[in-house]
């Protein structure tokens, strides 16, 4: 035995070190705080199927945490090996990927390249090879699930005259009876002066071709000291839509001694009929636009959201009779009375608000009139015992 | 099996001595580290605030508080960690050569052991890894007596206290060597082992060749990266990301396992019937 | 038996062995004599496996060699085959550690013989010393054969004695021994057969005793004989 003592005792230093450390490391992983959504007034009920998602970093610590705030408090993302593998798609590829596990593979998990109705579960991405002097062979990649039946429709079908194209990017896929359409973000370029245009593919998915394709909003213009921006609106991801909201936004580009400002000269909003294939400029004549935050829309109104003080200005807008609705507002409060860092969705006729700071307002508010249905906070479950320093940050709002 | 434990205590033995060396220089650095870290922010900490006559709450506020981290992330620290990877590193070539080289033909004997030649190398590649899980169970134990050494130096009004597993967390250098999770130890070990039997294979090979094994050594070890990597490469070029990442893992552990038979295989093909003394 | 048939070895381009066969029975002491670089030693190796060879078949009592062969055979090389920083002691031990066939009460027999010190590090013995220990850790093993590789090539006289002793002994008995050596003149009364090889082959292959009886030569005159044709 004696000639192998060195090596029995470094086997069980091995064993109880490692051991030691891995079970400990284990046991003492859970030692966030726990986050909840306290109830103030109205139906606790109505933040059921509410989702916040934030960051909680201890001054400790360098790295954050992901958790998620719901009705019944707090989730953090466990740091595992196997979670960090698998990376943490946004909670809606999530579902699709748990539930359509083989028409979800090899499909870039970002919300816009995807469309859901109760029916068909559609995919559209755009891909490109880079050369040295220009991007060419401009494909689209489509594939259609078809919910009922688990057919998959997959086809690939080149971009038309993208002979000038130099980037694009697909913005969103909605569908609408036969036909695909996918609405994308094309740069152009003509020698040295690059465009940027919102245009619209629309696919019919029985012959798997383009049937037809359009610039929706032209943004070529011939002053250099202006630039436009071109923004589609997000609307519920799993929501068809038979309108899209454009905004279209000049800026007047200001060159200093030290630095590049822009300033705002002009805001449209633009609606298009994906069916009648009509645009229509939305004017508001009472709504400031450069005030005014186009905060969401929901397939037929638009909601119109301003920070005036501690309150909410919301202005409910109908795309379909082209009115305003009645504004009203909905009071906040924030850290030392200050309100900022607004998130706000709306679902099924609900308008939810929350904040990304900790122990502001959390709203639940009947979208079209505005009467408080719920309000609450987000804070520490238990003050008392959390002694440390953190900072917890809420940056995303999602609604079952 | 009895002789595969006794050749690897044997061989255990023979690197005992550099081993001990390694742990010993990491210590002796280490606290050395410890000691001069803590000194200097003292020393600054004095200068400040009683010569400069800083009130001590400005002091923290512009110099922050002294916590492990910052050790940690001094060359006392890692620089002892890295001559003992090097170490490991040297080891694994220099675990057979020894046997041949110089006037000590010990090869003799290995291979005239009246047990299957496999164990020799079986023998060796526990070694190596028994070392290394040894380097990595002492840091483990040397960290929390360091830390203590620092909070007996440093009073707790300077200090932020760290524990060994947040430590780690905001190390991602260091998590290489002590991953977060056993799963990631088990993985990142494994992979460790499957690189070091390749090398083994292609010792082997210059062994049994000489010149032209060096050649095909090389090309051995080429050939196993490129399995190795090759669902990766399938993933992103060809399947165009057709796997789920858990797939993916499980690919590649059962690649990992192919190129562990095969270099077994080779080396017990290359230990029977192409090794020359 | 230990038998080698047709083996080829080549070193590169160059053929070492071409086709050699000779056969070494238990109980005799078969010596292998040839000029430096004429493929002694690796015919020893290539029995025990300790080199390829490239064509050919060795047969120890009728079988390949695998690890049970090597509680039978045992080769003692030319080189010492322990690490240099063991004693003696801890070499026997290593020894009786491994193998089933270490005869314990011969070792010490022959540590006696040799007039050995047990507590000796073996980097620090003479070159004489270092050839007895190889010797003892080969023999005191109770296998059938035994391969020695130039026992006594750079040796003083004393210690040629005492290695020259162990064949006549009780040691050697009743084992197949093969020997290899260029000089032959310390052995040649001990000796039962002869292989001569000469540019990779065997040349001549004949029993000592017969040579000495019947035809009245001894075996220096016969290898004249093949050497200076």
């Amino acid at each position: 035995m004696k000639k192998y003592w060195k090596f029995i005792a470094t086997i069980t230093i091995i064993v109880l070190s490692i051991g030691t450390f891995y079970v400990s490391s284990t046991m003492s992983a859970e030692s966030h705080p726990e986050f909840v959504i306290k109830t103030i007034s109205g139906n606790a009920e109505e933040i059921k199927p509410l989702v916040l998602e934030g960051s909680y970093t201890s001054s400790m610590s360098y790295v954050g945490t992901n958790l998620k705030v719901t009705s019944d408090g707090s989730t953090y993302d466990s740091r595992s090996f196997l979670d960090k593998l698998i990376g943490q798609p946004p909670t809606v590829i999530k579902d699709f990927q748990e539930k359509y596990r083989t028409f979800m593979r090899g499909k870039d998990p970002l919300v816009n390249y995807f469309f859901e109705n109760e029916e068909f579960l559609a995919y559209a991405t755009v891909d490109y090879r880079l050369d040295s002097l220009r991007s060419r062979d401009f494909k689209f990649h489509i594939s259609v699930l078809n919910k009922k039946d688990g057919s998959i429709d997959s086809f690939t079908e080149e971009v038309p005259d993208s002979g000038e194209l130099e980037y694009i990017s697909v913005d969103d896929v909605q569908k609408v009876e036969g036909e695909l359409y996918l609405i994308t973000r094309n740069m152009t370029r003509n020698n040295d002066n690059f465009s940027e245009e919102a245009h619209i593919y629309t696919i019919n998915i029985a012959n798997q071709k383009i049937s037809d394709h359009e610039a929706i909003v032209d943004t070529t213009n011939g002053q250099s000291d202006t630039r436009i921006n071109v923004r589609l609106v997000e609307t519920t991801p799993t929501e068809a839509n038979n309108h899209l909201i454009i905004v279209k936004t000049e800026l007047k580009v200001i060159e200093d001694m030290e630095s590049i400002r822009e300033e705002f000269i002009n805001q449209e909003i633009i609606s298009y009929n994906l069916v009648t294939k009509e645009k229509e400029t939305i004017d508001v004549p009472e709504l400031r636009l450069d005030e005014n935050q186009l905060s969401f829309f929901d397939g037929s109104l638009i909601y119109f959201t301003r920070l005036d003080g501690q309150e909410l200005v919301v202005t409910p807008y109908s795309i379909v009779d082209n009115h305003a609705g009645k504004a009203y507002s909905i009071k906040l409060s924030g850290e030392n009375g200050h309100v900022d860092g607004q998130l706000t969705t709306i679902k099924d006729g609900k308008l939810y608000i929350a904040s990304s700071q900790l122990n502001a307002d959390v709203v639940v508010a009947d979208a079209d009139k505005g009467e408080i249905l719920f309000r609450g906070q987000v804070t520490l479950e238990d003050s008392s015992k959390e002694t440390r320093q953190f900072e917890l940050y809420l940056h995303e709002i999602y609604v079952k | 099996m009895r002789n595969y434990l006794k050749l690897v205590n044997f061989e255990f033995n023979r690197v005992a001595k550099l081993f001990a060396v390694l742990l010993s220089f990491t210590f002796i650095v280490q606290v050395i580290g410890v000691i001069v870290q803590s000194k200097s922010y003292l020393n600054m900490a004095d200068k400040k605030i009683y010569e400069e006559f800083m009130p001590k709450a400005q002091f923290l506020e512009s110099f922050g508080h002294m916590s492990f981290f910052q050790i940690i992330r001094s060359v006392w620290f890692l620089g002892p960690i890295a001559i003992c990877i090097a170490g490991v590193g040297f080891y694994i070539f220099l675990i057979w050569y020894r046997d041949w080289l110089g006037k000590n033909t010990f090869i003799y004997r290995l291979l005239m052991l009246p047990t299957t030649r496999l164990n020799i190398f079986y023998a060796k590649i526990t070694t190596i890894l028994i070392m290394t899980f040894g380097l990595v169970a002492f840091q483990l134990i040397l960290l929390p007596v360091e830390i203590l050494f620092m909070k007996t130096m440093v009073p707790e009004e300077f200090r932020s206290d760290m524990g060994v597993g947040e430590l780690l967390t905001n190390m991602p250098e260091l998590s290489i060597i002590i991953p977060g999770s056993f799963v990631e130890l088990i993985l990142y070990y494994g992979t460790g082992l499957l690189v070091v039997s390749v090398i083994f294979t292609a010792i082997l090979m210059e062994r049994s060749f000489r010149w032209k094994g060096i050649f095909a050594g090389l090309v051995y070890i080429a050939i196993a990266s490129v399995i190795f990597i090759l669902p990766l490469l399938l993933q992103e070029f060809v399947l165009n990301g057709y796997f789920y990442p858990v797939e993916l893992l499980v690919l590649e552990i059962i690649t990992g396992l192919i190129i562990l038979a095969a270099s077994i295989w080779m080396s017990r093909f290359l230990l029977t019937k192409k090794i020359t003394v | 038996m230990i038998e080698v048939k047709a083996v080829e070895k080549k070193y590169g381009r160059k053929k070492i062995l071409k086709g050699v066969s000779f056969t070494a029975k238990k109980g005799e002491i078969t010596c292998l004599i040839g000029i430096n670089g004429v493929g002694k030693t690796t015919i020893l190796n290539a029995i025990m496996a300790l080199t390829p060879i490239n064509k050919g078949q060795i047969l120890i009592d009728g079988k390949t060699l695998d690890k049970h062969t090597f509680e039978k055979i045992t080769f003692i090389p030319d080189a010492i085959t322990m690490l240099p920083h063991m004693t003696i002691a801890e070499a026997m031990e290593f020894m009786d550690d491994f193998y089933h066939c270490w005869n314990q009460e011969r070792a010490t027999e022959l540590l006696g013989f040799f007039r050995l010190n047990q507590s000796d590090r073996i980097s620090s013995l003479s070159k004489g010393n270092t050839a007895k220990v190889n010797l003892l850790l080969g023999l005191a093993l109770d296998v059938d054969y035994v391969l020695m590789d130039e026992p006594f090539s750079g040796i003083d006289m004393f210690s040629r004695e005492d290695i020259a002793n162990v064949f006549t002994s009780h040691l050697i008995e009743n084992r197949g021994v093969i020997i290899t050596t260029h000089e032959v003149g310390d052995i040649e009364h001990l000796i039962d057969k002869v292989v001569l090889l000469d540019d990779g082959m065997v040349s001549k292959e004949f029993s000592a005793e017969e040579a000495r009886e019947i035809e009245g030569k001894s075996v220096i005159d016969v290898m004249r004989e093949v050497y200076q044709r």
